[in-house]
Formats: structure tokens, sequence, C-alpha cells
């Protein structure tokens, strides 16, 4: 088991995490996961991410046009998606308790 | 959509992961990649050509991240050649990235692209002209298929830098290749002996042996000059209205001496007393190739009607 695999499940929180403050286009997106330590994230994956979040719901999106480069696609997070992130912390924040306390005893 | 700044390999790129997606709806598909290009460039910036990954793999990340489906396998022959086809060209692109020679060659060939997008488009051109007939050289000698040609190769160098596309114009793109890479050898053959029929064409009908003095066509040998009074004139010099000698002869130039042609002479010039030797003077006489002594030659008429009425000269 390595990173990248653990990575999958989690991303859906990870991407509404950094969207939550500020919107970002999808390159955007995939430098913020990086930046916080997420190296192995591949740029893919977060588009297709991105594109499944706003189908469900959970973020918005719009184009802006640039008068020189092609067009950028932001995304920003939703109410929706606000409660979304709000349940999956929480998810998460149970879970990770859980796992290090085992993975601490099976140490132990 | 702005193109302008879309590095041809981003453009190319872009169009293959949309290939990959083309089982998607459109309008799905045009969703999971809007923006694509920008995102990509900002990715790619630094060294497009060794970091781009594989399109299908890539789109297959994206399908799955997004939670679509994959397409259903075996779905077109066509598709499972075309995956094939991809693979192939992965797996010799991994092997040649990882021999240094081999990526400076690739390089270097890739650097000779936009003269075989000028190449393909030349073929396709003298395709279009061959078939509509009266054309085959190396270039168009009119002005229409001059434009065909220069549009084709707008057209095509367009192709090659990623811009103005449209779905399915990859596989049109590697099979016109395909054609005109087979093509190309046997059209410069063709090409190279009609401009050569062409070049003896012309030297056929080239001034090369105008030289003398023409009637209807046909070669003047001899000039028998008349009189007012309708008798031969003799040692009569005549000169063009550029004041040129009319010479029916040069040096050298032989004919035959009776109308039977028995006997045959080379013509012989009179000098003049500034100590030119004149052609120009008729009739001309005739020295036999055994040697004997100038002859005349006989005269069509002995005598012609003379002219009626008297000219007064007066230009002087």
């Amino acid at each position: 088991m390595d990173a990248t695999q653990l990575l999958k499940g989690v991303l859906d929180v990870a991407v509404l995490a950094v969207v939550e403050d500020e919107d970002g286009y999808g390159y955007d997106v995939v430098r913020r996961l990086r930046a916080a330590g997420l190296e192995e994230v591949g740029d893919a994956s977060v588009y297709g991410t991105l594109r499944r979040l706003y189908s469900a719901g959970a973020l918005t999106s719009y184009v802006v046009p640039s008068e020189e480069g092609p067009h950028r696609k932001y995304y920003g997070i939703t109410p929706q998606g606000r409660s979304m992130l709000e349940v999956q912390r929480k998810v998460w924040t149970e879970f990770s308790t859980t796992m290090n306390r085992l993975l601490q005893e099976g140490a132990a | 959509m702005s193109t302008s700044t879309i590095a041809p390999q981003i453009a190319q790129f872009a169009r293959a992961v949309r290939d990959a997606l083309s089982d998607l709806p459109e309008e799905e598909r045009d969703e999971l990649t809007e923006g694509l290009e920008a995102d990509l460039t900002e990715a790619y910036a630094e060294d497009l050509a060794n970091t781009l990954p594989d399109p299908v793999e890539y789109a297959t990340e994206l399908r799955t991240a997004a939670g679509l489906p994959m397409p259903a396998k075996g779905a077109s022959w066509t598709h499972g050649m075309a995956e094939a086809w991809r693979y192939a060209r992965r797996d010799v692109m991994r092997a040649v990235r990882s021999n240094p020679a081999a990526v400076h060659l690739l390089d270097f060939a890739g650097s000779l692209r936009p003269a075989w997008w000028v190449a393909r488009a030349w073929v396709a051109s003298w395709g279009v002209a061959a078939l509509f007939g009266g054309e085959g050289g190396f270039l168009p000698t009119s002005t229409l298929f001059a434009l065909v040609l220069l549009v084709f190769i707008v057209v095509s160098v367009q192709w090659g830098r990623g811009r103005w596309t449209f779905r399915g114009l990859a596989p049109l793109i590697v099979v016109g290749n395909v054609v005109a890479a087979v093509l190309i050898v046997p059209v410069v053959s063709i090409a190279q002996d009609w401009t050569r029929d062409v070049e003896y064409a012309y030297y056929d009908q080239g001034p090369g042996d105008l030289t003398g003095v023409y009637l209807n066509g046909e070669p003047v040998t001899n000039i028998f000059p008349y009189g007012s009074d309708g008798t031969l004139l003799r040692d009569v010099q005549l000169f063009d209205e550029n004041g040129r000698p009319l010479a029916t002869a040069v040096e050298g130039a032989d004919g035959c001496i009776d109308p039977e042609c028995a006997v045959t002479g080379q013509w012989a010039p009179r000098v003049t007393e500034d100590g030119l030797t004149s052609f120009n003077v008729f009739p001309m006489r005739m020295r036999p190739d055994d040697g004997g002594p100038v002859v005349d030659r006989v005269p069509p008429f002995k005598k012609v009607s003379p002219v009626v009425g008297k000219v007064s000269a007066n230009n002087d």
C-alpha cells in the first residue's frame, strides 16, 4: 500500500478543502494540493474529481476567458459542498483517530 | 475558443485525450475537458515533449476520477486498432527517450516537420492538378493551381501546428501522411520526367536552326533579283529594314547545284571592297564539291515582265 492508493479515497475531501476559501481552476487546485504535501497527486485525477464534484452539486463552475491564452475553468464550493466537506471532515477525523490508535497499538 | 498561445504539442495531446473519450456523450466530454489546454499549458510549460504523459492513460485517469464508465471493451475494431497503435507508439517513445542519441535524432527529425508539412501539401496539390489534367511538373504553371498549392500549404502547416483542427481530423491526418509518404517518391519522379519533357518541347520549338531567310516557313536558299526592265540583275546586295545583311546561307553551308541534285557544292560568298565576306550578294553562286570553278545557279526565269511606268527617284 502506498500513499497514491490512500489518496484515491480522500481526494474528494482534499479537493473540497482547498477550494473552501478560494475558487480555483484545474491546475491551480493541483498546485494547492501539492503545496499542501500531496505531491503524488495526478493532475487528471484532480480534474476528473472536480468534474464529479460539480456533477454532484458540491461545486459550481465558470469559465474565465483569456485574451491571450486558452480559457480557464474555475470551480467554487457550493453550500452543498460545504456541508459535504463538514461531514467528511468528521468522518476523516474519526477514521484517522481510529487508525492512529490501531497502528500505535499494533506497534506497541 | 482562443487558441493563440497553445503549444502544438498541448493541442495535439488534448485532442488525443478527447479522442480517447469519444465514447462519452459530447456534452459530457466537453464538460470534462473544458479548460484542459489552459491547465496543461501551465502544468507542462517547461519540457513539453518529455513530460506529457500518454494521452490514453491520462484520459482513463480523468474518466475514472470523474466517475464515468470505461468504454465497452472491443466496442469496435477500429477502436481496438487505435488502442494498439497508441500503445505501440507509447512503447516506442519510451524506448527512444531512454536513449540520448535517439532523443537527439528525434529532436532533429522533429525540427524537420515543417518541411514535411509543405511536402505533403505539394503532393496533394500535385494530385489534384494531375486529376484535372494539364499539370504535372514540380511547380504549377497556371494561377489556379498555384493558388491550390498555396491554400494546401497553409492548411497543412496549420494542421501541423495543431490549429484549424476539428473532430476526426487526427485519423485523417494519419491516413493522409501515409498516402503522401508513399506517393512522394513516384510523384517526384513523374514531375521530373514531366519537367524534362516540357523543356524538350521548348527546345524543339526553339530558334536553334532558324538562321537564314524564310518564305512562309520554307527556307529560301537563293534570291534572284530582276530589274524594272525584267532582266536578271547580278551581284545585288540585300539588307533588311534594320541594315542587317539578308543572308540565306552561312559559311560552309552546302546545297544542290543542278535541279536533279547530281552535283552538290558549297555556297560561294562574295567579298566587298572593305574586305568583308558577304553572303548577301545575290544571286549566290556555288563552288562545286568536285573542285571546279564557281558556277552560277540556274535562274527560275530568264526574264520577267517589266514594271509599268517609271518612278522618279525623289529621295535624293
